[in-house]
């Protein structure tokens, strides 16, 4: 009787295996085989379009310590993520709460408050190329307009960065709102009903129960938001191609520099294996700390 | 504790009217229950009581100060929700401090005698360091009634707070409320749609039907002396049979199946009226009987025995000895106990004033 209870059991298993097959193939294919193809081409000098490559062993890593614009690019692309997520975040979370409510027309602000997320990054990019213009450009025009000095957003190597930090704000908090209001929306409204019999401020309200509530939601955001933002290529692309002075250059364009513009393979698979380092120990970090204090809703 | 005064209040959403000139005045210490079958408005009242819901129209007083138009925060009251509404992510002791925490001049250790205090009465002391989730149904219920209880508010509202409890619990903590209410001299006014509850546990009982209040009144006048048919039916279990009858000026009722008329005084009966009679108001006759009626089922519910009865047209309930019930299919005689026996106007529904002698 056990032995053919264990035989079906078998089956079964391999039944499982059988359709989960397919899957693994496609993430061996596209995702474990690259990886372990740019550590390995990360320990040899590959040039882009030749098939002769050399053993080099650690030596990319080193060149990678020296490398005074890796560290500025890696500093670039730490202070993009800790200003465009913490900032999208604040943003999202203000907009989903006033969104969070029952009014004629809330479909409309909710919809365009989202529609940032919708325009292609290209398109999106070009875009703010033109709102930040120094001549003609409507932001400056607008900071004549309250008697400011008009600004070379993305000309100045102090202000680039900021700029496409500000304009990814934009991009990101309408999507992290849409993912907040849903949480919102999970919140007992009667909660919020006996703070306020209780006499509870909204801000209070929304520290002391908004907030916890939808605490595993923000870990998502935040988490996701690192992510994306770690990632950040395309608003770069368009809108400064990593200049003034290396001043916008972040990991992922200079991976593509030196792959695609100097062909230097091998580098490019460092910097990118260095990246993957840096990420997981950034979203380590976050777990240790941020990960803690999620409250989860819901019964035992 | 304090006085609450409902004048002409009216709800309405849009065109829809969901109550309507309720006029109700909440004694001192009284425990007064607003019972009616779901969307009668019983809740939408309590609400507005509460500041959760504005008032369309009409004024509430709280210890005679008009609080229409202030915010729930400044009418000092304190509501127990159905589902609780305890704040999942902290304790059973934060959620008895938070509200005095944020929002009282108390000092932490005043705040801590007072919660000290309400878990001692509601005998929750070993529980007040676990959180909502890690406590039983029963359990959360007195976590959300000693944050009522830490307030001190002058009016304590309770929107159905039994419903989520098995029927042994709610027995239970029945008494409990019934107890506190007693021990602690509370204000309460109290929403359900159990009737049980309302006949328990009021001091007197606010009936709700369609955004209407049809009687107020101490539960046994309402169980006895039901204002109209939709009273009748909705207090008492089995409900009140109402066979209809026809009647002259005089107060002669006749009905196909009575023996012979029965005779009641009253002013100016209509023709047809409703006879109202409740299940232990009638008794199987050991001779013909004032009516005649046949036996269609009997159900044994304990020491009782509950027979359904064929009137002509109509069914009654009665509620007899296990030994005293017919076998089903039998014809029987009926008598009933006119000294309770009421009538109803047929058409409108009122009960009409009979004279007692």
């Amino acid at each position: 009787m056990s032995q053919r209870f264990a035989r079906a059991r078998r089956k079964e298993a391999l039944l499982a295996y059988a359709f989960l097959f397919p899957s693994f193939l496609f993430l061996a294919t596209f995702t474990y085989w690259p990886i372990i193809r740019s550590f390995w081409f990360s320990l040899h000098d590959v040039v882009l379009g030749d098939p002769e490559i050399f053993w080099m062993g650690a030596e990319n890593y080193m060149r990678v310590l020296d490398d005074a614009l890796f560290w500025k690019v890696l500093a670039n692309t730490a202070f993009y993520t800790l200003t465009t997520i913490p900032i999208s975040i604040l943003a999202a979370l203000l907009l989903a709460v006033a969104l969070d409510r029952k009014l004629r027309g809330m479909a409309i602000y909710r919809s365009a408050f989202f529609y940032p997320v919708m325009i292609p990054s290209v398109a999106a990019g070009m875009v703010w190329v033109f709102l930040y213009a120094p001549g003609y450009g409507p932001i400056n025009a607008a900071l004549g307009a309250i008697g400011l000095p008009h600004l070379d957003w993305l000309y100045d190597s102090d202000l680039a960065l900021s700029a496409i930090v500000i304009m990814s704000a934009w991009k990101y908090s309408g999507y992290f709102m849409l993912i907040l209001l849903a949480a919102l929306k999970l919140v007992p409204s009667d909660l919020y009903e006996a703070a306020r019999l209780d006499g509870v401020s909204g801000v209070q309200r929304l520290l002391h129960i908004t907030i916890p509530l939808i605490s595993p939601t923000l870990y998502f955001v935040v988490v996701i938001g690192i992510l994306h933002s770690y990632q950040v290529f395309d608003y770069v692309y368009v809108m400064t191609q990593g200049g003034p002075a290396d001043s916008t250059n972040v990991l992922t364009y200079y991976i593509y520099q030196n792959g695609f513009q100097y062909q230097d393979i091998g580098y490019a698979s460092t910097v990118a294996n260095t990246l993957l380092v840096f990420m997981l120990g950034l979203i380590g970090l976050v777990a240790l700390t941020l990960g803690r204090r999620v409250h989860y809703l819901g019964e035992k | 504790m304090a006085t609450v005064t409902l004048r002409d209040i009216c709800k309405s959403y849009g065109k829809s009217e969901t109550v309507t000139n309720v006029n109700l005045t909440v004694e001192d210490r009284e425990f007064m229950v607003l019972v009616g079958p779901s969307g009668c408005g019983k809740s939408t009242t309590l609400r507005m009581i509460a500041g959760l819901e504005e008032i369309t129209s009409g004024q509430l007083l709280i210890d005679g100060v008009d609080v229409t138009d202030l915010p729930p925060q400044r009418r000092d009251i304190a509501m127990v929700f159905q589902s609780y509404a305890l704040y999942p992510h902290m304790t059973a002791y934060h959620n008895m401090a938070f509200g005095l925490l944020k929002t009282s001049k108390l000092t932490k250790t005043q705040v801590d005698a007072r919660i000290r205090e309400a878990a001692e009465i509601l005998n929750i002391t070993d529980l007040l360091g676990r959180r909502p989730k890690e406590l039983s149904g029963g359990e959360r219920q007195r976590v959300a009634i000693g944050r009522a209880l830490v307030r001190q508010p002058k009016v304590f509202l309770f929107d159905e707070p039994l419903s989520n409890l098995d029927a042994k619990l709610r027995n239970h903590m029945r008494g409990e409320l019934k107890r506190l209410h007693r021990d602690l001299g509370l204000s309460i006014i109290y929403v359900t749609h159990d009737q049980i509850e309302a006949m328990t546990l009021g001091t007197r009982v606010a009936m709700m039907s369609k955004g209407r209040l049809q009687q107020v009144d101490r539960p046994m006048d309402i169980y006895l002396n039901p204002a109209n048919t939709f009273v009748a039916g909705f207090i008492g279990s089995p409900e009140m049979a109402l066979i209809a009858c026809r009647s002259d000026q005089r107060g002669t009722i006749r009905h196909n199946a009575f023996r012979s008329a029965v005779e009641l005084k009253a002013d100016n009966l209509p023709n047809d009226v409703l006879f109202g009679v409740r299940p232990e108001e009638v008794s199987f006759s050991r001779t013909a009987g004032m009516a005649q009626g046949k036996v269609e089922q009997s159900e044994l519910i304990g020491a009782e025995a509950l027979v359904q009865v064929r009137l002509g047209d109509e069914l009654m309930m009665v509620r007899c000895q296990v030994s005293d019930a017919p076998q089903p299919g039998s014809d029987v005689g009926l008598d009933f106990d006119l000294s309770r026996a009421r009538l109803f106007h047929a058409g409108t529904g009122q009960a009409i004033n009979l004279v007692r002698e």
